[in-house]
């Protein structure tokens, strides 16, 4: 208890330096905090888009290859799959099925190679929650009404029609009700196309937006000449998203036992298989592929695991900065507070005490220090994102995969960058706090005369 | 006035009239005639060697051009796609091989499965255009008229793919000079009926093949644009044609790769 009150007074007494650690501490806290607030913001910004626009929890996609080289991202039978996909997952809340069309969109001024995802809007009340009409200006070289927003996600119940993103529409130089045409190859591998109009275009949600329309199902069926019961994949939506990849593995037993023919677990997005992968295999006729959102977001899973990265790398780059000012600084208390420390020692207060004495002076700078770092460090997170400020720059959109600041502060996050500039705080102040312990009472006397 | 007598002036019509029809409809069996002819005027038994130069007109985007080498033997489907230049793109190729397209980039050292329909080198050229002509094999032809294109007189005929025909163009509107024989345009449409792209055939040259012991006959020019992305257009000149027999291996993947090494 003595200890502790010595330490408290210790840190009061040297009130410059404790100010200046302490505002170390807490920048470096608010920081990491804020940090990890950000890679918390793009890891939903990725789950929500991921799993809305190109895939479910759990998807059966599957490839037809009429010929060793063509291949199409089809599933045959899919009322059937969607049966087998609620026996074997109980949990499943939804079950959906998209057309996964791949082509190019064409205006009269610009071309886009896109996903066409063919969609049923009675299915899709999630979809639809998560996009939001785009104002003109996002799309539109000076518009007369840069805040107006045209067309309707509903447009899309009509056969014939398309809904952008805003970076598509830009591109294409385009409005909604112009008439765009879609261009691909059927399963025979003939050029085929049809015509669309432009029925919504809505805002951007980063790098999805550039891999992502909906069309109507019946539009993509009739570019691709897909019979009746034909799909693209089946997309599964659990109760529990982080159940993902054991359901995948048991909808993989399910389907094996039932004598469906599947590709190896490959944890890409099916457009890279269909691009890359699928053709240089000999095999034809049909297979099928069950994944994980993460496995078809995995191209986007490399931009967090590189925040994270990037993070950590800043916050440590500062943390070695704070180990070195700490260290000095304690060193320098040391040495002139040998005289405090000899008359301890002569009083009767053990090498340990010392020790304890000083690491408990860091232990206090940084918990009060980083601690209030990390509560304002959230509130800051938790006001920016309220504000839901608007990026412009294309490549940190890329990078948020998102148009607008989204930070999410989680209380686990603060607590662990509070513990961890807490400890760095200790480990800088453990050396020169061992260099004190091992002071003898004589000695200090003697450096004190 | 003198009036010509009736029952004359209806046979004349009735004649003249009858010949217009014997000459707007010819058979099936003479219009897949055409088309073999067509064929067989570029088809030869032996080997075939030609260097093109590849220029592509892209909207909003730079122009780009190549040269080629492109090497056939006609009698096993053979065909290899080199290409020379720019620097950056020398010693990538194409290889076809049974029915099946392959493509090497020597910055990888891999080979790709790709499709018939592969834009070659990523212009609005295909496979087709320096393979031999199977019009007659891979489509059943339909007379539309004799018409004129530009001062030239053509037959216009409509061709429709064959069910299980690897085709990238399931229609095809056909130009034929009706003094040669030639292709003189060429309109390929999508299974919409969309028109897709023109292909123009200004200039034809011919060889002497020993192999067939006849002429060969080979576009010199090639004039692609498309139809859907406006103001995209690939332009193909060929030149230094060659029927001389060609190395015994050079269909070969290894090849292929050993122009890069």
């Amino acid at each position: 208890m003595i200890t502790l009150r010595i330490a408290l007074n210790n840190l009061l007494a040297s009130r410059r330096r404790t100010l200046f650690l302490g505002a170390a501490l807490f920048f470096v806290t608010m920081l990491f905090v804020l940090l990890l607030a950000l890679t918390a913001g793009v890891t939903d910004n990725l789950i929500r888009g991921a799993t809305n626009i190109s895939s479910g929890h759990v998807n059966i996609g599957g490839y037809y290859k009429s010929t060793p080289s063509d291949s199409q991202t089809v599933v045959l039978n899919v009322s059937q799959l969607k049966k087998e996909a609620k026996e074997a997952l109980p949990d499943a809340e939804r079950v959906i099925d998209r057309l996964r069309g791949w082509g190019k969109v064409i205006s009269d001024k610009g071309t886009v190679q896109t996903g066409l995802n063919g969609i049923d809007l009675d299915d899709e009340g999630a979809l639809l929650a998560l996009l939001a009409l785009a104002p003109a200006k996002d799309y539109i070289e000076n518009p007369s009404n840069p805040e107006e927003t045209k067309g309707s996600l509903d447009a899309l119940k009509k056969p014939g029609t398309i809904m952008l993103f805003a970076t598509q529409a830009k591109r294409l130089k385009v409005d909604v009700g112009d008439v765009v045409t879609l261009r691909t190859e059927t399963l025979k591998g003939q050029s085929n196309t049809a015509e669309a109009t432009v029925g919504a275009v809505v805002r951007d949600l980063g790098l999805l937006s550039s891999f992502a329309s909906f069309v109507p199902k019946k539009t993509v069926a009739e570019l691709y000449q897909f019979k009746p019961d034909v799909s693209g994949a089946v997309q599964i939506y659990l109760k529990d998203i982080k159940r993902s990849e054991a359901a995948m593995n048991e909808l993989r037993a399910h389907l094996e036992k039932k004598g469906y023919a599947q590709l190896e677990h490959d944890g890409q997005p099916f457009f890279i298989k269909l691009l890359q992968t699928v053709p240089n295999e000999e095999w034809t006729g049909a297979k099928l592929d069950v994944t994980t959102w993460e496995d078809e977001a995995s191209f986007l899973v490399q931009i967090i695991t590189g925040l994270r990265a990037v993070s950590v790398f800043l916050v440590m780059l500062l943390a070695v900065v704070i180990v070195i000012g700490i260290t000095n600084t304690m060193t320098i208390a040391v040495r002139e507070r040998t005289r405090e420390i000899g008359t301890l020692r002569a009083i009767g207060m053990n090498r340990g005490g010392i020790l304890a004495l000083f690491l408990l002076e860091s232990l206090f700078l940084g918990v009060l220090a980083a601690g209030a770092g990390g509560l304002v460090g959230g509130a800051v997170a938790a006001g920016i994102d309220a504000g839901a400020v608007k990026v412009d720059v294309d490549a940190i959109r890329v990078v948020l995969l998102s148009n607008t600041l989204h930070l999410v502060p989680r209380i686990v996050d603060i607590v662990i960058a509070v513990v961890s500039l807490t400890a760095v705080s200790m480990i800088a102040a453990f050396f020169p706090a061992l260099r004190a312990a091992r002071i003898t009472p004589v000695t200090a006397m003697q450096s004190a005369d | 006035m003198k009036s010509t007598p009736l029952p004359l002036a209806l046979a004349l019509v009735a004649s003249l009239t009858a010949t217009t029809v014997a000459r707007a409809a010819p058979t099936d069996a003479d219009l897949v005639q055409m088309l073999k002819v067509v064929d067989d005027r570029q088809q030869n038994n032996g080997d075939y060697r030609s260097t093109a130069y590849l220029e592509q007109k892209e909207r909003g985007k730079e122009d780009t051009a190549f040269e080629v080498s492109f090497f056939r033997r006609d009698a096993d489907d053979k065909l290899m796609i080199l290409f020379l230049k720019p620097k950056a793109e020398a010693g990538k190729g194409y290889l076809r091989l049974d029915k099946n397209l392959f493509f090497y980039d020597p910055t990888v050292g891999k080979w790709e499965r790709r499709t018939e329909r592969e834009r070659i080198g990523g212009t609005g050229s295909n496979r087709q255009d320096f393979d031999e002509s199977r019009l007659s094999v891979e489509y059943t032809p339909k007379f539309v008229g004799d018409e004129k294109l530009g001062k030239m007189d053509v037959t216009h005929l409509t061709l429709t793919a064959k069910d299980g025909v690897d085709v990238a163009y399931p229609s095809v509107d056909l130009f034929l000079d009706k003094a040669t024989g030639n292709v003189l345009k060429r309109q390929d449409k999508a299974l919409s009926g969309k028109l897709l792209r023109t292909t123009y055939y200004p200039k034809w040259s011919k060889l002497f093949s020993e192999s067939k012991k006849a002429d060969v006959y080979f576009p010199a020019e090639i004039r692609i644009f498309d139809e859907v992305e406006k103001g995209n257009s690939t332009l193909i000149v060929i030149k230094e044609t060659d029927l001389r027999p060609l190395d015994a291996n050079l269909f070969t993947k290894a090849w292929l790769e050993s122009k890069s090494r």
